[in-house]
């Protein structure tokens, strides 16, 4: 069923020359674009407490995601905990690794930061690439070898299953499948974003934004500078881990693929148009963007696959290109902002 | 004078540091070194400032006067020596530390927070605030808003003395380069600090501003009982603001006194027209 047809809205009578019809359809708005938006929301999240408010370029949100959904997986797969339990422990390795990066990179230049974030977000990836033991490599993770009905979202379809009944009880007739996810991961968006938004509004976010507009000034005002910084990136580890989480119940399957750098970078996209500094614009940066991602995929143009597969990142490029002709602060982001902090 | 001070013993030191206006130096600095690469950049410089003192810190350029105040404030790790703040040991500790411990510097080239707003940029300075730290912000919000509220009435009457109470809403940013060296002061003044220092306040800004300062540095010293502790290199303007002159030459301290004395000082004199180390040295042949 499509939004056209719960609307009553005739769209074969409008003058388009393409075929927009997927793009109105129930399972692509929730399922494929809603979910993947929600999930960038998160993650971008983080980039957004790092990049917009401390000023700390973080290049490794993919490793920090991988690190989430692998010992959340791991933790149910191999050591036994219950999903509920495997979640806040993951969250807390996620935190350390983020720690462990930060320690020693901290301190660099910021140019030189990123390069380490990028690097510690690699090796996570090609070790779980490599460390098929453990992770089972490039085919990913989903069940225990020895026992296939062990997987680690079968707390998660349980839920499914209920929330999809719950729906059918309501007269929805035929509920999309990922509905129910779609649920989860925009309700923890918009939680996260207010916490955080209260927070960054708190005397400590004000700390952060001094670090952020001159490290130095900051120092010289009695504000550990390093401290900040270091919090800054535990919590985006934290975040990102979460986003993590929803990835992996949104694919079944744990894989390597999921975490390469362009992923993080994907963030970076979702932040310039949102805006920087401002919370709210990541969960509309974040439905923008994967709209046009996924969304170009689902025109019919009459193209083939490979023209029609360039052609979806030539339009996010040219919307990213419009946008800095035209609203270079991004959607939210307030230009003195941009132009004053240099 | 100085070795009337030195055979005091250490625990009459800070017993008397503990208790405000003793009269003993604010800061006693000793053999501080620092080295980069080849250079010498401060060669052993030993100092006092006296507690409610104005004090310049003059010397020709590249006499090691930044330097040195960065390796007092913290920014640059010192080699050796022993840099003393009321009696207690700061040598090398962190930056924030220091500034924490009431001795709060100013940097040469204004460094206004441009995008936060100028009374954002005051509040930030507000000593104990718990709610900077972030356990806090969820634990102890009514004390984070109180202090926040007497943070605000504290940054006011700042930028009212200031004459920038009008911009108080305005990004940092957009203030003209007179008015963010005031803002520096002021924001540095929220700190409520003991010692003061000032890197070139003069440096970049036109006379009457530069008058207004050192009238403001002699209002403040004798309203609040700040210390100043200021780097200058022209010798001419701290002449008639200042109580006691410090002067540098490449990285060592070769004088110190009332500006008048300094002023007739032969070193002193070489080390401005010469351009060379003082003559008490080896090795400086013109």
């Amino acid at each position: 069923m499509s939004v056209a047809e719960l609307l009553a809205l005739d769209l074969d009578g409008l003058p388009l020359a393409v075929d927009l019809g997927n793009l109105t359809d129930l399972n692509f708005l929730i399922g494929i674009a809603g979910v993947l938006a929600g999930v960038y929301a998160i993650f971008a999240l983080g980039l957004q407490l790092n990049v917009g408010f401390t000023g700390i370029v973080n290049f490794g949100q993919a490793g920090f995601m991988a690190v989430g959904a692998y010992s959340m997986g791991l933790l149910v797969v191999k050591a036994g905990f219950s999903f509920w339990l495997a979640m806040p422990v993951a969250i807390l390795i996620a935190i350390a690794f983020g720690l462990l990066v930060g320690l020693p990179s901290l301190r660099l230049r910021a140019d030189y930061f990123a390069i380490a974030t990028i690097a510690a977000a690699e090796i996570v990836r090609l070790f779980a690439n490599n460390a098929r033991e453990l992770t089972g490599g490039n085919q990913g993770l989903s069940c225990a070898e020895d026992d296939p009905t062990l997987c680690y979202d079968n707390t998660w379809l349980d839920i499914e299953d209920a929330g999809l009944d719950f729906a059918e009880g309501l007269g929805w007739s035929d509920p999309v499948s990922l509905f129910p996810l779609f649920v989860a991961v925009w309700v923890t968006v918009i939680v996260l974003t207010a916490i955080l938004y209260y927070v960054q509004r708190s005397p400590w976010g004000r700390v952060l934004r001094a670090v952020r507009e001159d490290e130095d000034a900051a120092r010289a005002l009695g504000k550990n500078a390093f401290a900040y910084k270091l919090q800054s990136l535990a919590i985006s580890a934290a975040l990102a881990a979460i986003a993590g989480f929803f990835l992996a119940l949104n694919v079944n399957n744990i894989s390597p693929r999921e975490f390469e750098p362009l992923f993080t970078f994907f963030g970076y996209g979702v932040l310039v148009l949102g805006g920087l500094a401002n919370y709210w614009g990541v969960a509309l940066g974040s439905i923008i963007f994967f709209f046009l991602i996924e969304g170009t995929r689902n025109i019919d143009l009459g193209f083939t696959d490979e023209q029609q597969a360039a052609l979806r990142f030539m339009v996010v490029g040219l919307v990213l290109i419009l946008l800095m002709a035209f609203r270079p602060q991004g959607i939210f982001g307030k230009r003195e902002e941009m132009v004053l902090g240099e | 004078m100085a070795s009337e001070a030195r055979p005091a013993p250490a625990a009459t030191e800070r017993a008397d540091a503990g208790s405000n206006g003793h009269g003993g130096p604010i800061l006693d600095v000793e053999n501080v070194t620092k080295r980069f690469g080849g250079i010498q950049a401060v060669d052993g410089a030993t100092f006092e400032v006296a507690e409610g003192s104005i004090t310049a810190l003059i010397g020709p350029n590249g006499a090691g006067k930044t330097t040195l105040f960065n390796v007092l404030t913290g920014f640059y790790p010192g080699d050796r020596g022993s840099v003393r703040l009321q009696g207690r040991q700061i040598f090398r500790q962190p930056p924030h530390r220091i500034a924490r411990l009431g001795m709060v510097r100013t940097f040469q080239i204004t460094k206004a927070l441009a995008a936060m707003p100028v009374i954002d940029n005051m509040m930030l300075a507000a000593p104990n605030q718990p709610g900077e730290k972030l356990r806090n912000v969820v634990l102890r919000p009514v004390a984070t808003r109180r202090r926040e509220r007497e943070a605000r009435e504290q940054a006011i009457e700042l930028l009212e003395m200031f004459d920038l109470t009008r911009l108080a809403d305005s990004y940092a940013g957009t203030l003209s380069g007179g008015q963010r060296k005031l803002l520096e002061l002021a924001r540095a003044l929220m700190t409520e600090p003991r010692l003061l220092m000032l890197d070139e306040p003069m440096a970049g800004i036109n006379p009457t501003l530069g008058a207004r300062l050192l009238e403001f540095m002699q209002r403040l010293r004798a309203e609040r009982g700040v210390t100043f502790l200021f780097v200058e290199h022209d010798m001419e303007v701290v002449m008639g603001h200042s109580d006691r002159v410090i002067v540098m030459a490449e990285g060592r301290v070769i004088a110190s006194g009332p500006p008048g004395e300094v002023r007739r000082d032969q070193r002193v004199i070489d080390a401005y027209l010469g351009g060379s180390a003082p003559p008490s040295e080896a090795g400086s042949s013109p």
